[in-house]
């Protein structure tokens, strides 16, 4: 890792998330410990039910009416987790952002896209509506929307998905915040757009210092932008540390088996890729063990009755690097995925 | 390889209604362009490109679930756009469709025992109810479900498991060709994987031909023998997939194939992917010439007023570009 300055900007310790449903109580997040340093693009991985979502959803007091959080996220030196109304709108769109997959349901379909900018402008800086405005249209301009006093204009459903992407974005950094969560957000897209909007994240980590949280399910996009990575499976952490050293030498047997089913470029085509069998794990009804124990190639017997704590992985290297598995990473045998010849 | 569907010249246009006051004129949306390619036994054919390109326009008209405007689809020596409808119905136990969202296109009020048994019911009537039911619970074990899953309904599976129903109801009258129109992007990743498998298993054990539609570049290499790249309907390149992968010769082929995130922390902090600047244009109002050139960083003043014609690069391979011939060391291969 470069010589970053290692401040922490966000800490989450022991979040647990859940939501009361008609079949019962549901577990979304457990015990979830993480932080985020000034300036680092930490990657949030796993798929649908792991629960990436449902924590900065809580981080920004957005869960659902049935939905309860306990632990803690702190936000420099203010606690976020059930904190009062007031406290939570003078940050949020403002010291800390988000940007969500679905850019439409992002936006007021009845409001022009530049007025709800502005907005912004004017709620927590206190700007005129036309410094507002012309501050927008720079916004736009940096996100590369051609014609950007027009498109202030220009209702959401004007415009196609990856410029909604890019006014999400353009807003979501409107007042240069310190920590932006973006939530799949190039998953809805285009693979020409798609290389845009990670192109223009990328610029917004070099060269604003924005501390950025990139939740997704594509280890690719994680590869190109992210210093750290969190893999979650079944609302818990299994194996967390810094991106060369997880792709190079995964330590916990999902992300093994995650790297190696994806169909990349590098594979060879001709061999069966190989998968990850059984379905994600029942929320409701999630096993005493480790959760992936019934879809792991190592699993034993102490695998189903003991749930795996989150240790530190000894890599020799000086990297901060964990994961919670009975087993030791030698006898994984990792062959790190996609080694190229 | 002899050919089991050739496809001439097909046009897919959609009329929409004219708009504004004065504009009573219906506007005519070409959606797929004068595509032409053939599919053999066995045999993959992976349709590639962005939203709007007309790619499930495609797989529709080969079908003849939209009537194609021009072309023909030779099945059998016949041309499946000019058969009556009794006699296409009697086509269709030959070719199958697979949806990309499992649970919207699998009736919410059948049993999937039920919804596997319908294409044997339509053309296989003569089967007696044991028979059916045999066929039903081997067709299920064979996607990877329990036989006595048979009696539950389609909400009670989770997509990947819808989507091995879809693909037990598409295979059962044993078809010859199955148009699958992004089978796996609404699934996770490691669901994706197993369902890639098991349509790769089943081409390998019954021999049936797969026209494979989607956007992800790395799945249409890992499913497929060749590729068709589309832009705003029109076919860009066409070629055998170690050709194509190597050395990719139309610049929209290339942008694709470099714009996808490698799952390789090094090769992604070496890659300098080649970003395509601006939208898709309108399909309603395509560019004049090449209709790739309002994005394409080779663009010369030719290109807006000549179309490119699909030429020979190679034996097999095939691109619409009027540079291609200062596109092959553009990118080097791997």
């Amino acid at each position: 890792m470069t010589a970053k300055e290692m401040t922490p900007v966000v800490e989450c310790r022991q979040l647990n998330v859940s939501f009361q449903t008609d079949a019962g109580q549901v577990t979304a997040v457990t015990g979830l410990d993480f932080t985020l340093h000034a300036g680092e693009c930490l990657g949030v991985v796993g798929e649908s039910g792991s629960g990436k979502s449902q924590t900065f959803l809580a981080m920004f007091g957005l869960l659902a009416a049935n939905g309860e959080a306990s632990g803690s996220i702190r936000y420099r030196d203010t606690e976020l987790l059930n904190a009062p109304r007031s406290v939570l709108e003078g940050l949020r769109g403002n010291r800390l952002a988000m940007i969500f997959q679905d850019a439409l349901s992002g936006l007021t379909p009845t409001m022009r896209v530049g007025d709800q900018m502005a907005e912004v402008l004017m709620r927590h800086q206190g700007l005129s509506r036309r410094a507002a405005r012309s501050r927008v249209i720079e916004a736009l301009e940096v996100v590369r929307i051609a014609d950007p006093a027009r498109r202030y204009a220009a209702y959401p459903f004007e415009m196609s998905g990856g410029m909604r992407q890019r006014v999400m974005i353009a807003t979501a950094t409107l007042c240069k915040p310190e920590v932006l969560i973006a939530d799949e957000p190039t998953t809805a897209l285009d693979v020409t757009v798609q290389a845009q909007v990670l192109r223009l994240l990328d610029g917004l980590k070099r060269h604003t210092g924005t501390s950025l949280v990139l939740i997704t399910h594509d280890l690719g996009v994680v590869a190109g932008l992210c210093d750290r990575v969190l893999i979650m499976y079944g609302g818990r952490v299994v194996e967390f540390g810094p991106v060369r050293e997880i792709f190079r030498r995964p330590a916990h047997p999902y992300t093994q088996a995650l790297l190696r089913s994806m169909p990349s470029l590098l594979i060879d085509p001709a061999r069966d890729l190989p998968v990850i069998p059984g379905q994600p794990p029942d929320l409701e009804n999630l096993p005493p063990g480790c959760a992936f124990a019934d879809r792991c190639n190592y699993a034993a017997e102490l695998c189903r009755v003991e749930r795996p704590e989150l240790r530190a992985v000894n890599t020799g290297r000086n990297a901060d690097q964990a994961r919670a598995c009975h087993f030791e990473p030698a006898d994984l045998h990792a062959e790190p995925a996609g080694s190229p010849a | 390889m002899t050919a089991l569907l050739t496809v001439e010249h097909l046009s897919v246009h959609y009329t929409l209604p004219g708009s504004g006051l004065f504009r009573r004129q219906p506007l005519t949306l070409k959606a797929v362009d004068n595509v032409s390619f053939e599919l053999g036994a066995g045999e993959t054919l992976g349709v590639v490109g962005e939203t709007g390109c007309g790619k499930s326009s495609l797989g529709k008209g080969v079908l003849q679930l939209v009537r194609p405007a021009a072309g023909r689809v030779l099945w059998n020596g016949r041309d499946l756009c000019t058969l009556p409808p009794a006699e296409l119905k009697h086509c269709r136990k030959d070719l199958q469709i697979i949806f990309q969202d499992p649970l919207s296109s699998l009736n919410p009020r059948m049993t999937i025992g039920e919804i596997v048994a319908e294409p044997l019911e339509v053309h296989y009537p003569e089967l007696g109810r044991d028979q059916r039911d045999r066929r039903v619970s081997e067709m299920l074990e064979r996607v990877g479900l329990r036989p006595a899953m048979r009696n539950r309904y389609p909400n009670e599976f989770s997509g990947g498991q819808c989507q091995r129903i879809s693909i037990a109801r598409a295979m059962i009258a044993q078809p010859k060709v199955i148009v699958c129109d992004e089978p796996v992007s609404s699934l996770d990743v490691s669901i994706q994987a197993q369902i890639c498998n098991l349509l790769r298993d089943l081409q390998r054990d019954t021999g049936i031909a797969l026209l494979f539609i989607s956007h992800d570049l790395s799945i249409v290499r890992y499913m497929s023998h060749r590729v068709l790249v589309m832009y705003l309907g029109r076919t860009m390149e066409y070629g055998r997939r170690d050709g194509f992968f190597g050395s990719p010769r139309h610049p929209y082929s290339q942008a694709l194939i470099s714009a996808i995130p490698q799952p390789d922390p090094d090769i992604a902090a070496s890659a300098r992917p080649l970003v395509l600047d601006g939208e898709l244009p309108s399909p309603l109002d395509p560019p004049s010439g090449c209709v790739f050139r309002t994005r394409c960083p080779l663009v010369v003043p030719g290109c807006i007023t000549r179309q490119p014609v699909l030429e020979e690069a190679e034996p097999g391979h095939r691109v619409a570009c009027h540079r291609w011939r200062e596109t092959g060391s553009a990118r080097s291969s791997g």
